[in-house]
């Protein structure tokens, strides 16, 4: 019996196909996920904690493993030890400000023998935020020095994502009326303590969250608690993720512009009495 | 006659137009009403499947469509030269006829799957559609009104083939060119939108639009890519022209019918390989650029997570020079004389076999703490000298030199120069190539200098090398021409005697690259990670995984499968109204009748 010419092409066709695919499933399967937001601010958050966090972000979201090394050379400097020289490379720049300013810009400074090829990392495509820079500091600052790196280190205007810096964004609300959404419908001081308004402290304190945090970080964080990580030090799924449509537009923004108020130390602007 | 053959396809004709009115009358409602949208979801399989499996076919037929009419036209324009009052130049312009026959054919079901991809666009991912239609709107209506111009010119091309011949010819010649001009720009057109995807441009720090529409469109990554995918086009093209001659060699009843298709299989090829050797070079200036446009970009695309990616395509490359090669020797058998070149074959292979394995070789392996200290580090020691760029830059322009190679032996095969100074001519072509291959060589030994920075060798040393080759192929060319024109011939070529397994050649070539283009479809997507365009709007759906390897060549296969067997029912339907035609003027097996093309002395071809 005579194979058809369409079969005997098409089985051969097929087999060359299967062979290929056969191939490419047999070799490491790497897939790329996006990278998670990191969220350290208002968490007691330990050094060992902070360096941790740092060294995650170093091999995954920052992508800084891609070039360099740690006791290897890359196609970027050898950070072995990096703690220790930082201080040495600028006269008159600590180690942090050194790190800081090679990781905000990194054209300033340039490694003798090495090209000027590094992105700025707050930015797309890798777009660190403050809390991942911060960690990523310190990080670098645990190899072969001391780690002192504070969240006021690195520059609010720094981790502000695609879409401009949170100062540029003018919300529509009233943060007296989002004071009232705070202590009242919302419900939030029940787990947040936030500038004079004292809460319990099952969640973070939010006195400073305005000045750690960009906007987005903040309304995506009471929208859709869940996609915004979990601060560190304390246990997930506690916020619930019903603000969304338990709050009106207009509370959602008056609770945002009070919540952007909250830039540190200062006591929150006294609520409105109750009509 | 020829017009009537096709007459019933352009029944679709307005089928196809209705289709596109629609899809454009469409867009700015459905992008009005859904504003607020940013994704929606396709039933089963999800909306990046969706999307990728019909642009992917979409994007293989316009390869196909795009690609052929370039050779076609230099084919006909071959047999007007040569005159087709006489024989020879008669087969020229059924060979040219015959490929718009294909491109014809599939012209049709390339418009359609494109009408799909824009409405999937549309619906599914329709604030992605917003923001790149804000910026690119007024190419959008130019790509349609190239694409009707197109169409028509093509249709004119096609139908116009006997109403304009004779002294009318070189109208009809125009309108190929015109077709070919109008295909290109279509290319460059949608070109802009994809590469703005990769490589935006105009956009400022915070992510807005704030250039100009040049600027979007001339982008980092705009003019490699169009230089590439016309390069590709053609080898695609090639490929697929040539497994449909194959189909049909294989299927013959006659002698006469077998040769007419192995002529039409080995031209085919011909244009594939001769595209297919520069392929890699413009490969290397889009990956240049990718570099040049942003250095994470690059280095995840060659050392991140798709590093991997780049060793299954040296083994498809591999096997598009192995397969090429192989079927020029193999056609080789049926030229009378060329057994004087036979002996030279084993050493091509263990150049080529050689080439392929270094180029194949990865860089890094995954492997257990034990294999580290076993290996005494994180590379073994072979693989740590041949994984690198400088020598698979290397193992490539060997190859390319061994393929021209090749290439020089089958062409003059049945020749044996009359001109005095054939030693001397001989003797320098040998020269050019050894001294082409030595300074391959040395660049690449060059590069593992420790002195050698990066940017030298990707700058300096990888461009020296490629100009060597093309150099030596210009060269070569350029003695070996006037050396055997007018030469003596050892007998003509036996059209139609060639092995049948060089016909499952044809079609391992043609499957081989269609897989490829599936790769690299991935590849130039998969580099965006997860931004829908790079570094400005973030794929916040679902699908902003970017998958692993063996998920996308499932995916790619899947595609490849599809591709294959509608092209295959679009041939077949092409070739029913071709069953009472009678083959051209062909030499069957066996008999001494000289044909176009390949080492037959005097012929056109190169």
């Amino acid at each position: 019996m005579t194979v058809p010419v369409t079969v005997r092409v098409s089985v051969f066709a097929l087999a060359v196909m299967g062979v290929y695919t056969w191939y490419a499933n047999s070799i490491p399967q790497l897939e790329s996920k996006p990278p998670e937001e990191l969220s350290l601010e208002g968490g007691s958050v330990t050094p060992e904690q902070l360096v941790q966090a740092g060294e995650k972000i170093f091999g995954e979201k920052g992508q800084c493993a891609t070039c360099h090394g740690i006791g290897r050379a890359g196609r970027g400097p050898d950070l072995a030890g990096v703690g220790g020289r930082a201080g040495t490379r600028k006269p008159g720049t600590s180690a942090k400000a050194y790190l800081v300013e090679s990781l905000l810009t990194p054209s300033a400074f340039v490694v003798q023998g090495f090209p000027d090829i590094m992105p700025r990392i707050d930015r797309a495509p890798i777009g660190l935020n403050r809390s991942e820079l911060w960690a990523t500091v310190a990080y670098l600052e645990s190899l072969g020095g001391a780690v002192d790196v504070k969240l006021e280190d690195i520059p609010t205007t720094a981790g502000a994502q695609v879409g401009g810096p949170a100062a540029a964004l003018q919300l529509p609300g009233d943060p007296k009326a989002g004071q009232v959404v705070f202590t009242g419908k919302g419900g939030c001081f029940a787990c947040h303590k936030a500038g004079a308004i004292a809460g319990t402290p099952l969640g973070p304190d939010l006195s400073n969250l305005a000045g750690s945090q960009t906007i987005e970080y903040i309304m995506g964080k009471v929208l859709n608690p869940a996609s915004k990580g979990v601060v560190s030090g304390y246990p997930p799924g506690v916020m619930p993720p019903t603000f969304g449509k338990a709050l009106t537009a207009q509370e959602y923004v008056d609770l945002l512009a009070f919540l952007m108020t909250l830039k540190g130390g200062a006591a929150a602007p006294p609520a409105a009495p109750p009509k | 006659m020829r017009p009537r053959r096709a007459r019933a396809r352009v029944r679709l004709l307005p089928i196809f137009l209705v289709l596109a009115g629609l899809c454009l009358a469409a867009i700015p409602a459905l992008a009005q009403e859904q504003k607020e949208v940013a994704y929606r979801a396709f039933p089963y399989v999800g909306s990046r499947l969706a999307v990728w499996v019909i642009a992917q076919i979409h994007l293989n037929f316009a390869a196909f469509i795009l690609g052929v009419p370039i050779f076609a036209v230099i084919i006909e324009f071959m047999g007007w030269r040569t005159g087709t009052d006489r024989e020879e130049g008669r087969r020229y312009d059924w060979l040219a006829h015959e490929f718009v026959k294909l491109t014809f054919a599939a012209f049709s079901t390339t418009a359609l799957l494109g009408g799909l991809l824009l409405f999937l666009l549309i619906t599914l991912y329709p604030k992605f559609w917003t923001y790149m239609s804000q910026i690119f709107a007024p190419t959008m209506w130019l790509y349609a009104l190239l694409f009707i111009l197109e169409t028509f010119t093509v249709y004119l091309w096609y139908y116009g083939w006997d109403w304009l011949s004779g002294s009318r010819k070189w109208i009809h010649l125009s309108l190929g060119v015109l077709a070919n001009l109008f295909g290109t720009a279509i290319l460059v057109v949608s070109n802009s939108w994809v590469t703005f995807m990769v490589s935006p441009a105009g956009v400022d720090e915070t992510g807005r639009f704030a250039g100009t529409l040049w600027q979007a469109i001339n982008n980092f990554t705009w003019m490699p890519l169009n230089i590439h995918r016309l390069i590709a086009n053609i080898v695609f093209g090639g490929t697929i022209a040539a497994a449909y001659a194959a189909f049909r060699f294989l299927g013959a009843r006659s002698d006469a019918e077998r040769a007419q298709f192995d002529w039409m299989g080995y031209v085919g090829n011909f244009v594939a390989i001769s595209a297919l050797m520069v392929l890699p070079f413009a490969g290397y200036w889009l990956g240049f650029e990718i570099y040049g446009f942003n250095q994470t970009m690059g280095i995840t695309m060659m050392g991140g997570f798709m590093s991997w990616l780049w060793i299954v395509q040296a083994i498809l490359i591999g096997v598009l020079f192995l397969g090429s090669n192989y079927y020029l020797w193999l056609g080789m058998e049926r030229i009378p004389g060329s057994e004087r070149y036979r002996p030279w074959i084993k050493y091509l292979l263990f150049v080529i076999a050689v080439g392929f394995m270094v180029w194949a070789t990865p860089r890094t392996l995954i492997v257990s703490l034990e294999e580290v200290r076993r290996m005494g580090g994180t590379y073994h020691k072979m693989l740590g000298v041949f994984g690198v760029m400088s020598a698979k830059n290397t193992a490539v322009n060997l190859m390319i030199l061994t393929t021209f190679l090749s290439y020089l032996l089958y062409r003059r095969a049945n020749k044996e120069s009359t001109r005095p100074w054939v030693r001397a001519g001989m003797a320098a072509q040998w020269a050019v190539l050894g001294l082409a291959a030595a300074i391959v060589v040395g660049l690449g030994v060059a590069g593992y200098h420790p002195k050698v920075e990066p940017i030298v060798r990707i700058t300096r040393l990888s461009p020296l090398q490629v100009l060597a080759v093309l150099a030596a192929i210009v060269i070569v060319m350029a003695i070996d021409i006037p050396m055997f024109k007018g030469a003596r011939s050892t007998g003509a070529i036996r059209w139609g005697g060639i092995a049948p397994r060089s016909q499952y050649v044809l079609i391992l070539l043609a499957v081989s690259f269609t897989w490829l283009m599936g790769l690299m479809g991935f590849a130039r997507s998969g580099i965006r990670q997860h931004w829908h365009i790079y570094g400005v709007m973030r794929d916040t759906s679902p699908d902003a995984v970017t998958p692993a390897l063996g998920y996308a060549a499932n995916v790619i296969t899947v595609t490849t499968a599809l591709f294959l067997g509608m092209v295959m029912f679009i041939f077949w339907l092409g070739g029913l109204g071709a069953r009472h035609e009678e083959p051209h003027g062909v030499a069957p097996a066996g008999r001494a009748l000289p044909m176009a093309g390949g080492a037959d002395p005097g012929s056109g071809m190169p």
